[in-house]
């Protein structure tokens, strides 16, 4: 186990050199230096070989054993010497092997006798055990047959019984059938009797029956008797009673009679009617058959008198009728006078609406309706055009007005621009005027300065002195100075003249003529401004007679009331929540946006910090790097690991082979609990092999298996007396090769 | 016979008011529903005055309705209605769209009482000539969707009624402004009469510069 371990641990060390190479690298074992590739595929072929000449001579083991490895070309060395001995050791082996089998064949040949004599025991056992059996049943047999005997004889005696009482009740039925006959015969002379009486009754009936006819026949009679005397009594009774009213008629009339006597004394005219009344009392029954007759006679009056009535009420229903049918019938001509008329009327419209419609279409009513609408569209598109066109005039009477007014206005400035230049044309006359005045002045001065130069000339020549020449011309000069100073007083005067002479005909027209001018002026202005207030109050009259005749502007007259709760108010309140609620959400969501925005430049900032912690620009891609990075590492290990896997599983498949053709057993690892199944190269068929568990004391188990119980006797040896694996492998290896190597022969 | 017909061809002032009123009623939904005031899956179809009126059915305006119309015949029974618009405006800024007057005005009538008493007066015209006329109007109403500007916002509607000075105001009642259009322009339709009252119908719309 440690060398396989050891081995496996320097494989392990090989394979991670290899990995950290990174380059497969065929494997070679420094135990195993031998090279396996010739061996495992000669060394069977050989052993057969062997076992081929160790059958057929041991002589010519040694000779075989050179001849095969020939490839050797030392003869005798210590290798064949080694090879040899270890040959006799396995020679050894094998003559040790056998004599096992001998003992063991030995063994099992006595289990057999052994085994073969127990069973001729337990036979002999039963033989006795059904022996006693046979006996026990034959006394069984025996106490049945006994039982069966006395059954028969109760049987029989039952039997007996049985027909002993059969005749007994047979004996009973006849003496009951001998009394039946008996009471039938005694039932039948019942009968008899009974018939006889029965006929000797119903004669009896008969007679009587007779004898009951006859009496009601008696009966009868006398009823009969007795109503014709009841008849009699009755007719009787109703004479009596005739009699009597006779006779009290008879009184009273009597009575009467001796009044009427008494009477006649002074009224001889009631004698007669006595006599009439006698005789009518006399006529009494004629006059009650008359009565019954005249009774009748109503009666069927009566009967004709209510037909009658039928008949009139009959009449007078039809009647009724007939006159409510004329007055249908009158309805009916009114009806149809209406119909002709609304016909007529009817073709009009039609005649119309063919005029109105158009020529191609059908003629109908709701062609009609359409034209008709259409008009009133027209209409209605019209009234607007008409309104929208009087608006317009209305503006154009308006600018026309307004432009007349500025061309008065402005005819008025030209008169007034007129007049200014009248004015200011007889003002250049005057000033052309006064410059003539103020030319002669001037000339006149000039001529008296001239006349005053020529005097001082005059001097001057007249002196003609050199002398005084100089102070004369100072003195000249000095007057010419004066002069000047006069002229240009002069001037100025002239021209203050002139500007005050300007002012005056500037200052004095007004003065002048202002009374009237300004006032016409005025009068002018304020009559244009009257005209245009007047005009500006008929546009605002007009205005507001329209607005009057719309309803606008009166509203002085009027109150203008509402429901409080209509849908404008609802509307407008409905839209004022609304807009209340959408601002609050504003508000909300504003403060949440705030919110949010904090919070974002706190996440922002507290992300800049670790950005700046961590020294690398960018955080986010930082972090995107790393986790790329990251990534690819995770990618690279699994590479890593399914490559080492990858090697691993070559490695310990070689591995496995390698130890599979050198110690010719494969070793499988069964489920997770360190169970392991062991199957030889030589196995004869893959279902051999054995199973071997490791438990927790690092100590291998065979555990039993269908396979290991064959092997009983080697893994007794191997196993139980040495306790050691190898050598139990050792020899099951070599007995399956030679078993295997037999069969080939 | 002919007394028959005296009394059945007389309409009284009551009578004139129920006509007007029935008139308004069906005027103020022709016109919700032909201006878009409403969607027009609440509204309902009734034949009147031989039309296809669509009417609302949604209870607030109904009920709104026949409260305003009831107070309204009373006063028009009594004489005391200039006119009544029923007032367009846009929910949101309250501004006046559109105004849909109907100017009253009281009529003599052709009746014996010669206008002494105003409560006797009636009038002899016949209720199918009323109604055909009023149809006309009705039909004016439906014609004027194809000149009046598109109403693009979400409107609202009141009716206010322009009564006498002298009008106590009843209970939910309250006083308000009349209402102007600025830009506006009006277009007058048909008007109708029963013999007591003459109504005409105006509608005066802002003018989409």
């Amino acid at each position: 186990m440690e060398e396989i371990r050891s081995s496996l641990d320097n494989i392990m060390a090989r394979f991670n050199d290899s990995i950290t190479h990174s380059a497969p690298k065929k494997l070679s074992f420094d135990r195993l230096s031998m090279s396996f590739s010739e061996d495992s595929v000669t060394v069977p072929k050989k052993r057969r070989i062997d076992s081929l000449d160790t059958s057929s001579a041991n002589a010519s083991f040694n000779a075989s054993n050179t001849s095969l490895n020939n490839s050797f070309t030392d003869p005798v060395g210590p290798w064949q010497t080694r090879k040899l001995r270890a040959e006799l050791i396995e020679t050894k082996a094998i003559v040790n092997q056998l004599q096992d089998q001998l003992g063991q064949q030995a063994k099992e040949h006595r289990g057999a006798l052994a085994l073969a004599e127990s069973k001729a025991a337990a036979l002999k056992e039963q033989c006795d055990y059904t022996s006693s059996k046979l006996i026990e049943q034959e006394k069984q047999l025996q106490v049945i047959r006994k039982r069966e005997h006395n059954a028969r004889q109760e049987a029989n005696r039952t039997i007996a019984e049985l027909a002993q009482q059969k005749l007994k009740y047979e004996t009973a039925l006849s003496r009951v059938e001998q009394e039946k006959t008996q009471l039938e015969e005694d039932a039948r002379e019942v009968q008899h009797c009974i018939n006889n009486e029965l006929s000797e009754y119903k004669r009896m009936c008969e007679r009587a029956e007779m004898e009951l006819r006859v009496t009601q026949e008696e009966l009868e009679r006398i009823r009969e008797r007795h109503d014709e005397y009841k008849e009699t009594a009755a007719n009787y009774e109703q004479l009596q009673l005739n009699y009597e009213m006779q006779q009290q008629n008879l009184n009273t009339a009597n009575a009467r009679i001796k009044e009427l006597e008494y009477e006649i004394q002074s009224y001889a005219d009631w004698k007669e009617v006595t006599k009439t009344s006698q005789a009518r009392l006399l006529s009494v029954p004629e006059l009650q058959s008359e009565l019954e007759r005249l009774r009748l006679h109503n009666k069927q009056l009566n009967s004709l008198i209510g037909d009658k009535l039928l008949l009139e009420e009959q009449v007078h229903d039809y009647k009724t009728r007939l006159d409510r049918e004329e007055g249908a019938r009158a309805e009916a001509a009114a009806l149809q006078v209406k119909l002709a008329h609304v016909e007529q009327e009817l073709k009009e419209w039609v005649k119309i609406a063919q005029d109105h419609c158009l020529a191609n279409t059908l003629v109908s009513p709701m062609a009609l309706r359409t034209r008709i609408e259409q008009l009133l569209q027209d209409d209605i598109v019209r009234m607007a055009e008409k309104s929208s066109a009087a608006l317009d005039s209305k503006q154009l009477q308006t600018s026309v007005r307004e432009l007349e007014q500025k061309c008065a206005v402005y005819l008025k400035n030209i008169d007034d621009m007129n007049v200014v230049l009248k004015r200011h044309k007889s003002f250049r006359e005057r000033l052309q005027r006064k410059l003539l005045i103020v030319c002669k002045e001037r000339d006149f001065y000039k001529q008296l300065l001239e006349n005053f130069d020529k005097d001082l000339n005059m001097t001057n020549a007249s002196t003609a002195e050199m002398t005084n020449d100089m102070q004369v011309r100072y003195r000249v000069e000095v007057l010419e100075r004066t002069l000047t100073g006069y002229k240009e007083m002069c001037s100025t005067l002239e021209r203050e003249m002139q500007t005050m002479r300007q002012q005056e005909s500037l200052n004095d027209p007004p003065i002048t003529e202002s009374g009237y001018d300004g006032v016409k002026r005025e009068l002018d202005t304020l009559r244009m401004e009257n005209e245009r207030l007047r005009r500006r109050k008929d546009e605002l009259e007009l205005e507001m007679e329209h607005r009057c005749l719309r309803g606008d502007f009166n509203m002085g007259n009027y109150k203008v009331l509402h429901l409080s709760e209509n849908p404008a108010a609802q509307a407008y309140e409905a839209t004022k929540n609304v807009v209340e609620k959408l601002q609050a959400e504003i508000e909300r969501l504003k403060r949440r946006n705030k919110k949010l925005e904090e919070d974002q430049e706190q996440t922002q900032a507290r992300f800049n910090e670790t950005c700046s912690s961590s020294n690398a620009g960018g955080g986010m891609t930082m972090n995107f790097k790393e986790f790329n990075q990251l990534r690819a590492e995770l990618e690279s290990a699994n590479g890593k690991m399914k490559k080492m896997k990858d090697c691993f599983k070559a490695a310990s498949k070689e591995f496995r082979d390698v130890c599979y053709m050198l110690l010719g057993y494969r070793i499988d690892r069964v489920g997770a609990n360190s169970h392991y199944r062991i199957s030889s190269m030589y196995a004869e068929s893959p279902d051999d092999y054995l199973s071997i568990s490791l438990n927790e004391s690092n100590c291998l188990a065979l555990l039993e298996s269908p396979y290991s119980q064959t092997l009983k006797p080697a893994i007794d040896q191997q196993l139980a007396a040495s306790n050691s694996f190898p050598a139990f492998f050792a020899a099951l290896t070599l007995e399956l090769f030679q078993r295997a190597t037999v069969t080939i022969n | 016979m002919s007394t028959a017909q005296a009394t059945k061809n007389c309409i009284t002032l009551k009578g004139s008011a129920q006509i007007i009123v029935e008139y308004l009623k069906y005027g103020i939904n022709s016109i919700l529903f032909q201006r878009g005031i409403y969607p027009a899956e609440n509204f309902d179809n009734t034949q009147q005055y031989g039309l296809t009126i669509l009417m609302s059915k949604d209870p607030k305006i109904t009920t709104f309705l026949q409260n305003v119309l009831k107070q309204t015949e009373e006063w028009l029974s009594k004489n005391m209605i200039n006119k009544i618009s029923m007032v367009i405006t846009n929910a949101h800024t309250k501004e006046v769209l559109e105004c849909w007057d109907f100017k009253m005005q009281a009529e003599l009538g052709d009746g014996d009482s010669d206008g002494k008493d105003p409560s006797k007066q009636t009038s002899s015209k016949q209720l199918s000539r009323i109604q055909n006329e009023i149809r006309d109007v009705m039909r004016q109403i439906s014609a004027t969707v194809s000149y009046l500007p598109l109403l693009d916002c979400i409107c609202t509607f009141d009716v206010m009624i322009h009564t006498l000075q002298n009008t106590e105001i009843p209970a939910q009642w309250d006083e308000t402004g009349a209402v102007f259009i600025q830009n506006a322009q009006a277009v007058q339709l048909r008007s109708f009469s029963t013999g007591l009252h003459k109504v005409d119908t105006v509608v005066n719309y802002k003018m989409s510069s």
